[in-house]
């Protein structure tokens, strides 16, 4: 992934305006530090999410973390974390998959990076299925206590992620399908930053959801 | 044959035909094919449920349409759908972007020159300071005798939380908006900034979020004052949805613009600026934007829960459901105070980078700055929670965080070490920049010193909630930052237009908004210490003489930004054409000439010594 692109069809990299070359490993330094900064706010955001979650589960206030069963609803129950994990790992293998994939580029076999990417797509359009039926199908609805309340939030915003990660995955695979990375590849290594740093995140949800 | 040389043959490509218009004409039709398909799909709420939220989903779904359609209309989405599609942009079209020999229309485009963007921050921060200050009037107008009377209760609820909200907003991006785009590539010796696209992007948010607070006013209002505070905002009409979304969408634009500066400031300073030799406004601009970066987005989630309470019926802060409202103030402050020094550092900074210029001294202690800048930047993210002293939470913890608000005056008292030192034996030149450090250290001592009341436990059990508080942050936002961003525009006017600023027009307007300013919140000081409350629209006749003396101040502070803002058209249009280099500066951004190149330099420079080598016979460039 790529903050600018302004390369021309040679490849090239150019500064900002595309008039003066700049070598490819200074655009790719660029926009690396660029996506780590940003990544700065989203760990920020996903910290921030960690502290609610922990937040209304120690406070507990009026026992409404899980509250009991009362005549118009039943008793709330912590869902099994098992697939929030599933989701982390479906998303720790999209991360091996885009790996591999960049070792390829490293040694130039355009096949193999490919490949690969296009396995790291399949792997993120998978945890957002799974993602989205893990939200569908949950027996509550949104008032019924804080659990309830955190555990649609750390679903909702990995979801997003994951529809992020699709976005990006397409790109990378169409791009490498094109042959856009013969002449350098720092655009996989970013998106190796973002997979990695979006595996992390769903297991810091499935993490929170583990301690309900 | 490129895209843009077949355009004179066949239709136009998309990223010619987007503009302003197209943006706000997407927005629109995407808002109303939303609000039409919630209204008809989205099912009522049902007898039973605790909380009624379909107005609330629909109004929140409609002004999320507007966001989306607004960013395609203006072409924001071009550059990634391109990169999805291995079309990444030619030359030409890059050359396009920038807004190469495209006269006044670049500035309604989505034009990644950087200095196009200082320009639309500029106007953007003028609009959004021409509106908060036209609701400061009436407000104050309301206030000038004790019954009010003039504005409704609810409105007036609305206007004062409005006001906040968009002055704090036009705060935040005045210093870093229009100079940290404008001055500080060519400052550093750079092209451009590291990402333009995501330069215009940051821009293009901010109005992107204007329409929705627009919005909310014409559906209730924000009735909670700036802070919007759960539960109330959660009770509170439609108009806070306007609210929500103004803040989600100004978080982007805040992420994206850190992430873009400090990228700049990191990879792209010129061969030879080493951090030593870096000028100090580009450690404020820095500290600054690096600060909002992991700040911002607590405040992003604790609008997101907010929505969710509202358009989903979550719990996140209604109590009776196991929420909490001290969840809200955490999330909150944990953004609210390090914010107060995303604005005030880079104004101080621009301040401390004019005080060498206009004493022809070297800045007396750079590390000292630095050092100051770092200390409050850092000790910032560690105070959060004096705001909630008389909340109740944690009355244990009320010590340690007095501790630390406290610690702050000592890097504080560092920048302000620094002034006094530079400008010490200095052949000082008065121009209004200079004058604006003199006020800066008057207003910035009077709102620190009573900040010192307000962090002290004990004291601000009586001042807390008065209009002390509104006199005390005045004092530090508008007598510190806002005279520092001012002073910034009279001093990198002729840079940014080719023109000098009318020197009578900008003596006038400073000595005009210093005296309104401090009549206005002298007054305000007194009637907080007297014990009136602040948010209240009428009040006992024992405050009477302090309101009045503060509107009086308040009408000499707008007559005062009239002056200015007359300052600034006329001298755009009829001022004196600038030299290249008019205050003989040592910064890189005075040896480029007027107006600037599409692309600052021919030649990257190279620096060879400190910027403030004033009176040393070695040139910095």
């Amino acid at each position: 992934m790529s903050l600018d692109m302004h390369t021309d069809d040679s490849h090239n990299s150019h500064n900002s305006h595309g008039a003066h070359h700049e070598h490819p490993d200074d655009v790719g330094s660029r926009n690396r530090l660029g996506v780590i900064l940003i990544l700065v706010a989203d760990i920020s955001f996903a910290l921030s999410m960690m502290f609610v979650f922990f937040y209304l589960k120690s406070q507990n206030i009026n026992n409404m973390w899980l509250p009991e069963a009362t005549e118009d609803s039943p008793a709330i129950t912590p869902l099994s974390s098992m697939p929030a994990w599933i989701v982390t790992s479906v998303a720790a293998v999209g991360l091996l998959f885009h790996y591999l994939g960049l070792k390829g580029a490293r040694v130039g076999a355009q096949g193999t990076l490919k490949n690969f990417s296009f396995l790291a797509l399949l792997a993120s359009i998978a945890g957002t299925v799974y993602q989205w039926n893990t939200i569908a199908t949950a027996p509550f609805t949104f008032h019924q206590g804080t659990y309830v309340s955190a555990f649609y939030l750390l679903t909702i915003m990995n979801l997003v992620h994951l529809m992020l990660t699709i976005l990006i995955s397409l790109g990378n695979w169409n791009r490498s399908r094109l042959g856009l990375y013969k002449s350098d590849h720092w655009h996989v290594d970013i998106v190796r930053v973002w997979w990695t740093w979006m595996a992390i995140s769903s297991g810091l949800g499935a993490f929170c959801l583990s301690l309900a | 044959m490129s895209t843009l040389t077949m355009s004179t043959t066949k239709r136009k490509p998309l990223i010619e035909r987007l503009n302003v218009f197209t943006a706000f004409f997407f927005g629109a039709l995407f808002a109303i094919v939303a609000w039409r398909l919630s209204l008809t799909f989205l099912p009522a709420d049902s007898e039973s449920a605790p909380r009624f939220t379909r107005e609330d989903k629909i109004t929140l779904l409609s002004m999320t349409a507007w966001f989306v359609g607004f960013m395609f209309g203006i072409g924001a989405l071009i550059g990634p759908a391109r990169w999805i599609m291995g079309k990444d942009l030619s030359h030409e079209e890059a050359m396009f972007y920038a807004g190469k020999n495209m006269g006044i229309k670049r500035y309604f485009r989505y034009t990644t020159d950087h200095k196009v963007v200082g320009i639309q921050y500029l106007v953007i921060t003028m609009v959004i300071f021409g509106i908060g200050g036209i609701m400061a009037m009436m407000i104050r107008t309301n206030l000038a005798h004790p019954g009010g009377d003039l504005i409704h209760p609810q409105a007036y609820n609305s206007l004062v939380g409005t006001h906040g909200i968009l002055m704090i907003v036009g705060a935040i991006i005045m210093v870093t908006g229009p100079f940290g785009n404008y001055i500080m590539p060519i400052m550093i010796g750079a092209r451009d900034m590291a990402f333009p696209r995501l330069n215009a992007l940051s821009f293009w948010l901010i109005v992107a979020a204007a329409i929705p607070l627009i919005w909310g006013q014409f559906i209730g209002g924000i009735s909670t004052g700036w802070t919007a505070y759960n539960p109330l905002a959660g009770q509170a009409p439609l108009g806070m949805n306007g609210y929500i979304m103004y803040i989600c969408i100004f978080a982007l634009s805040t992420m994206v613009a850190g992430a873009n500066i400090t990228t700049t400031v990191v990879k792209m300073r010129a061969k030879g600026m080493t951090w030593n030799r870096t000028p100090i406004f580009i450690h404020g601009v820095v500290a600054s934007v690096a600060l909002a970066l992991p700040a911002f987005p607590t405040f992003f989630l604790s609008q997101v829960m907010s929505g969710m309470d509202r358009g989903l019926g979550t719990n996140f802060y209604d109590t009776k459901g196991g929420g909490s409202g001290w969840l809200y103030e955490h999330l909150f402050w944990l953004m609210g105070h390090p914010e107060v020094y995303v604005i005030l550092i880079p104004a101080v900074a621009a301040l401390m980078e004019m005080a060498p210029v206009f004493t022809r001294r070297p800045l007396y202690s750079f590390t000292t700055a630095v050092v100051g800048i770092a200390g409050i930047a850092g000790l910032s993210v560690l105070v959060w929670a004096h705001h909630m002293y008389m909340s109740g939470w944690a009355p244990l913890l009320n010590a340690p965080f007095m501790l630390t608000t406290e610690l702050i005056s000592i890097p504080t008292g560092m920048l302000f070490l620094v002034l006094v030192g530079t400008i010490w034996r200095g052949r000082v030149w008065v121009t209004m920049p200079m004058l604006s450090i003199y006020a800066l250290l008057w207003n910035f001592m009077i709102g620190g010193v009573t900040g010192i009341y307000l962090s002290d436990v004990p004291a601000d059990a009586s001042f807390h909630g008065s209009m002390y508080v509104t006199a005390h942050f005045h004092y530090t936002l508008m007598g510190a930052g806002l005279t520092g961003a001012i002073a910034s525009l009279v001093y990198w006017f002729p840079k940014m237009t080719g023109r000098m600023f009318d020197k009578k027009l900008s003596w006038i307007s400073f000595w005009m908004t210093q005296i309104g300013f401090n009549l206005a919140f002298m007054g305000m000081f007194a009637v907080g210490l007297a014990g009136q409350p602040r948010r209240v629209e009428a009040y006992d006749q024992m405050f009477n003489t302090g309101n009045l003396v503060t509107t009086i101040g308040a009408y000499i502070i707008m007559a005062g930004m009239l002056v200015l803002l007359a300052g600034v058209i006329h001298s755009w249009k009829y001022g004196q054409k600038a030299p290249t280099n008019p205050w003989h500066a040592k910064t890189i951004e005075w040896t480029v000439p007027n107006p600037v190149p599409l692309e600052n330099f021919d030649v990257l420079p190279e620096v060879h010594e400190d910027p403030y080598s004033y009176g040393k016979k070695k040139e910095f460039v």
